[in-house]
C-alpha cells in the first residue's frame, strides 16, 4: 500500500531535466567547445579579456536578441528592430542638434539632451506601436508586417539624414552616455545595460506570470485564447517592449559615435534572429529562452571572430553565419526529437 | 435485360473491420441496385462512416468481400475507387474558388498542346453533363460567386461527367437551406434518370423518407435491414430499426438538484442559433443533444464568450459572454470540441498544462508560483488518475482519455461553477468515459452546474438530468430525465420530426 504522498513524490520525484534546460546546456557547451577549438588554432585568442570582447563587442545585437526571443516565443516575428536602431538614433541627434546650424544637416530642433532622447524612444515606440496594430488587429502575419516597417523607420531615418549623417552641432554631453566606462574598468555603460537587461528578461521569463504566458500563447494561440488569456494584449506588449529595448541601443549607439546614421543598425534583425535561433529558440514559437540566446550569440561571435581573425578573409562572415544556422537548427530538432521518442 | 437487373451496381457481403478493442463494421451483407437511391442509417458509431471508408478504399476491410458489377473491387485508395465508378461527396467540398465552373469540371482533365491548353471536345461534353442535371448554373461562372449548394452541384457534376456511376453523398445537405435541399434533391433525381446510382447518408429522416427508394439499416455496426422505402411504415419504423433495444439506462435521479437559477440564457441568436433561451440551475448536469451541425457548440462557445452572438447571458446574475477571459473570471470553464486544436498545449508537460485558466491562485503581483503549480498539477493528476509516470510528461505523448482529463483538469482547477463540455467523451476508451462520467457527477454533486453538448444519445441520457433537444439551431424542446423517458421520441425531435415531446 502506498501512501498518496509516496506517489506524489514518484511523480515530482522523476524530475528529468526539462526540454529548456537540455537545450540550454547544449548550447552552452557548444559555445565553451568551440571557443576551446578556436584557442587551439588561433594564437592569443584564450583569454579571458577576448572573451569579454566578444560579449561586450555584441552587447547592441545581444540586447536586440531578448526582445526578438520573448516574440519568437511568442510566435511572432520582429523584423523592424534594425530600423528602429537607425531611426532612434537619427531622431536623438536631430532633437537634440542646436538651431540655426550652417546648412539643413546640421540644424535641428535644440531640445535638451533628456528631452530629445524621450523622443526618440517615443518615435521607436511608434513602429513597435504599428507593428502590433498590423499584427493583432488587422491579423497580418508578423513577418511581413515587421519587414514592411523595418523599411519605414530606416526610410524615415534615410529622409531625416538626407541619406548620409548628423554629426555636428549637438550639445557637448551628447556622447558621455555611450563612452561612460564604469568601476574604473574598460567596461562601457551599455553594456552592463545590457547585462541588467539579460538579468530581468530571465527574471521575467522564469518567474513571472508574464512570461509563462508567452510561452503558452506561442505553444497554441487557440488553446491560449480559450483559457483566458488575452493574447492581443500580450503581444501588443511584447512588440512595445522589443521596439523600446531597440530605441534605448540606437539612442546609446548614435551618444557613442556622436553622430545619427541611417544605416546603422543594418542587418542587426537578421544577426538578432540568428542568435535566437542558435540558441534554440523555436521558430514556430513556443519554446526557447533568453539564456539561451545569449549563448547562441556567444557561438556567433567565437565562430565569425577566429575564423576571420586567422583563417579566412572576413568575407566569409556570412557563410559562417549561415553553417552557423543551419547545423543550429539541425541539432535542436534532432536533440529534441530524440529525447521526445 | 432480365439478368442485368439482377446484377446489383455494387454489393458487399460478410464486410467486416476491425480496430483495436472495437469491431466497427460487423459482418455487414446488403446489395445496392443500379439507378437507385440508396440511404443509409444509423446512429453515431453504427458503423456508416467506417463502411464507406471501405467502399471508397479510405480503410481496407478486415474481412469479407466488396463487388462491382459482380467483378471483385478492392480500392486501396479514392482514386482506385474512381476507376471503378465509385465517387464521393464529402461534407468538406473539393472545389478551387479562383477558377470557373468550366475549369473546375475539367481540372486534371485538360488537353495540352505544345504545353498550351487547347479547347476540346471535353468541354461540349462537360457543359452538356452540367446542363443536365443544373441548367441554372453558368459554366464560365467563377467558382467562388457560387453558394455551397451550387458547389455540391459542381462537385456532383464533376464525379458525373468523369465515369463515375454510383455517387456517394455523406450528409449532403448538413449547410443547406430548405429551397437549397429541394434543387439537390432535383438534381439526385436527373442523376438517377440518367442511370446513376446514388448512396445517400443522412440523419434527417424525412429526406430520406422523401428521397430514397431503399434504405439499409445499421446499429452497432451490424446490418440490421434492407428495405424498399415504399415498404417502410414511415419515420417510427425507421427509428425503431436504428434503436432496436430501449437505450441502454444507468441514470438514477440526483438529490442534489436546486431550484436556484444560475445561468439565464434568452433569445440567443446567430447565423445558425434561432432565438435560444433556457436556464441551468445550481448542482444541475444539464445535456444538448442533437445532430451535428444543430448549434451545440455554437450555444456553448456563445455561453463561453468565445464568439458574439446576440440575446443575453446572466450568470448568476452579472452579464458574460463577451470573452473567454471575463466568462473564467466570472466562473464558467469550457472543454472544447477538439482537445488537441483547442483545448490542449500538446507541447508542453502536464505540469505546464493544468494552471493555465486561474493564474491569480498561482502569482502574487505578477510573480509566478511554480512550486504551488506543481503540487497543483499532482493533486489534479492524483485526483482525476491520469495515467502517468510523471507531471513532466508531455501532453502529446498521453491516450485520447488521459488528455481530455488534463483539459477536465485545467478547468477545475479554474475554480468553475458551470462547467461546459462540448463531446466530454469523444475518442475516449470506454474505462475514461466512466471515469470521466463520475468526475462529472462528483462536481454537480459539490453544488457545481455543468453543461454537456453532445451528439451521443446515451451520453445524454446516461448522466443529465435534463436534456434540450435541438434541431437546426432551434431548441426544440426539452426532456426531463427518468426511467419512462421516450428515446424514439427524443430521435424524432432532433432529426426534424416536429410534433415535440410531452413531458
Amino acid at each position: 500500500m502506498s501512501t498518496p504522498t509516496q506517489a506524489n513524490r514518484a511523480l515530482s520525484r522523476s524530475h528529468r531535466m526539462s526540454d529548456q534546460t537540455c537545450i540550454n546546456l547544449l548550447v552552452a557547451s557548444v559555445a565553451v567547445l568551440l571557443f576551446l577549438v578556436a584557442s587551439l588554432l588561433v594564437p592569443n585568442f584564450f583569454q579571458w579579456l577576448n572573451l569579454l570582447n566578444l560579449i561586450t563587442n555584441n552587447w547592441a545585437v545581444i540586447s536586440l536578441g531578448v526582445g526578438v526571443t520573448f516574440l519568437l516565443v511568442s510566435g511572432n516575428f520582429d523584423l523592424s528592430v534594425g530600423g528602429i536602431v537607425a531611426l532612434s538614433g537619427v531622431l536623438a541627434v536631430w532633437f537634440a542638434q542646436s538651431t540655426g546650424g550652417a546648412n539643413e544637416l546640421a540644424s535641428g530642433f535644440g531640445l535638451p539632451y533628456w528631452l530629445a532622447m524621450l523622443c526618440a524612444l517615443a518615435g521607436a515606440l511608434t513602429i513597435g506601436g504599428l507593428n502590433a496594430l498590423f499584427v493583432v488587429r488587422f491579423r497580418i502575419p508578423s513577418i511581413i508586417v515587421t519587414l514592411g516597417t523595418m523599411m519605414l523607420a530606416r526610410g524615415i531615418a534615410q529622409v531625416v539624414t538626407q541619406g548620409s549623417q548628423r554629426n555636428t552641432n549637438l550639445p557637448a554631453d551628447f556622447g558621455l552616455l555611450g563612452n561612460m566606462t564604469l568601476f574604473g574598468t574598460s567596461v562601457k555603460l551599455p553594456v552592463v545595460l545590457m547585462a541588467i537587461l539579460l538579468v530581468i528578461a530571465v527574471f521575467i521569463e522564469r518567474k513571472m506570470v508574464f512570461g509563462r504566458l508567452t510561452y503558452w500563447i506561442g505553444a497554441n494561440p487557440v488553446a491560449a485564447r480559450l483559457s483566458g488569456i488575452d493574447k492581443d494584449r500580450h503581444v501588443t506588449y511584447l512588440y512595445l517592449f522589443s521596439a523600446c529595448v531597440a530605441g534605448i541601443v540606437g539612442i546609446l549607439l548614435s551618444s557613442e559615435f556622436k553622430s545619427g546614421y541611417s544605416n546603422r543598425g543594418m542587418l542587426m534583425e537578421f544577426d538578432a534572429l540568428v542568435i535566437a535561433l542558435l540558441g534554440g529558440v523555436a521558430i514556430a514559437g513556443g519554446f526557447g529562452s533568453v539564456v539561451g540566446m545569449f549563448f547562441g550569440a556567444l557561438i556567433l561571435a567565437v565562430v565569425t571572430s577566429a575564423a576571420t581573425g586567422l583563417i579566412l578573409s572576413p568575407d566569409w562572415q556570412f557563410i559562417l553565419k549561415a553553417i552557423a544556422v543551419f547545423l543550429a537548427i539541425m541539432t535542436q530538432t534532432w536533440a529534441l526529437a530524440r529525447r521526445n521518442r | 435485360m432480365t439478368s442485368q437487373q439482377y446484377s446489383p451496381v455494387l454489393s458487399v457481403e460478410g464486410l467486416t473491420k476491425d480496430y483495436p478493442g472495437v469491431r466497427a463494421v460487423d459482418d455487414v451483407s446488403f446489395s445496392i441496385e443500379n439507378s437507385t437511391i440508396h440511404c443509409l442509417i444509423g446512429e453515431n458509431g453504427a458503423g456508416k462512416s467506417t463502411l464507406i471508408k471501405m467502399l471508397t478504399g479510405a480503410l481496407q476491410p478486415t474481412s469479407g468481400t466488396m463487388k462491382v458489377n459482380g467483378s471483385v473491387y478492392e480500392p486501396n485508395n479514392p482514386h482506385e475507387a474512381r476507376e471503378y465508378g465509385i465517387a464521393t461527396l464529402f461534407q468538406e467540398l473539393h472545389v478551387v474558388d479562383e477558377l470557373t465552373v468550366l475549369e473546375n469540371l475539367t481540372l486534371g482533365m485538360e488537353q495540352s498542346r505544345f504545353g498550351f491548353l487547347i479547347k476540346s471536345d471535353l468541354d461540349d461534353r462537360v457543359i452538356q453533363t452540367l446542363a443536365s442535371i443544373e441548367p441554372s448554373i453558368d459554366p464560365s461562372a467563377r467558382v467562388s460567386s457560387l453558394s455551397v449548394a451550387q458547389k455540391q452541384i459542381i462537385e456532383i457534376a464533376r464525379a458525373a461527367s468523369s465515369g463515375a456511376n454510383v455517387i456517394i453523398m455523406d450528409e449532403p445537405t448538413a449547410a443547406l437551406s430548405e429551397r437549397e435541399v429541394d434543387r439537390l434533391f432535383g438534381v439526385i433525381r436527373r442523376l438517377q434518370e440518367t442511370k446513376d446510382t446514388v448512396v445517400y447518408i443522412s440523419h434527417k429522416l424525412d429526406e430520406i423518407l422523401q428521397l430514397g427508394d431503399v434504405v439499409t439499416v445499421l446499429r452497432d455496426g451490424k446490418h440490421i435491414a434492407t428495405k424498399l422505402l415504399s415498404q417502410v411504415a414511415g419515420r417510427s419504423e425507421l427509428i425503431e430499426m436504428m434503436i432496436g433495444r430501449n437505450v441502454f439506462q444507468d441514470y438514477t435521479p440526483r438529490t442534489t438538484v436546486t431550484d436556484e437559477s444560475v445561468l439565464t440564457v434568452s433569445g440567443l441568436s446567430s447565423k445558425l442559433l434561432k432565438d435560444v433561451s433556457f436556464h441551468i440551475n445550481k448542482g444541475e448536469i444539464v445535456g444538448f443533444y442533437g445532430l451535428v451541425g444543430a448549434g451545440k457548440t455554437e450555444i456553448a462557445r456563445a455561453l463561453f464568450g468565445a464568439d458574439k452572438v446576440s440575446g443575453s447571458i446572466l450568470f448568476k446574475g452579472q452579464e458574460v459572454g463577451h470573452s473567454p477571459r471575463q466568462a473564467i473570471a466570472a466562473g464558467i470553464a469550457l472543454v472544447p470540441e477538439e482537445r488537441r486544436t483547442q483545448g490542449l498545449f500538446t507541447n508542453l508537460t502536464i505540469r505546464e498544462n493544468i494552471p493555465v485558466m486561474n493564474l491569480h491562485r498561482l502569482s502574487d503581483k505578477g510573480i509566478f508560483r511554480s512550486s504551488d503549480a506543481e503540487a497543483a498539477a499532482i493533486d489534479y493528476v492524483d485526483k482525476l488518475s491520469i495515467a502517468t509516470d510523471s507531471i513532466e510528461k508531455h501532453t502529446e505523448k498521453l491516450s485520447g482519455g488521459n488528455q481530455q482529463k488534463v483539459v477536465l483538469a485545467k478547468c477545475l482547477f479554474s475554480q468553475a461553477e458551470l462547467l461546459l463540455l462540448d463531446e466530454p467523451t469523444r475518442g475516449v476508451d470506454v474505462g475514461a468515459k466512466t471515469e470521466i462520467y463520475d468526475i462529472i457527477r462528483n462536481l454537480a454533486d459539490e453544488g457545481n452546474s455543468v453543461a454537456i453538448f453532445s451528439t451521443e444519445l446515451e451520453e445524454v441520457l446516461g448522466i443529465c438530468d435534463r436534456i434540450f433537444l435541438l434541431y437546426s439551431g432551434s431548441l426544440e424542446s426539452e426532456v426531463i430525465n427518468g426511467p419512462d423517458v421516450d428515446a424514439t421520441q427524443i430521435l424524432n425531435v432532433v432529426t426534424g420530426g416536429h410534433e415535440g415531446v410531452v413531458q
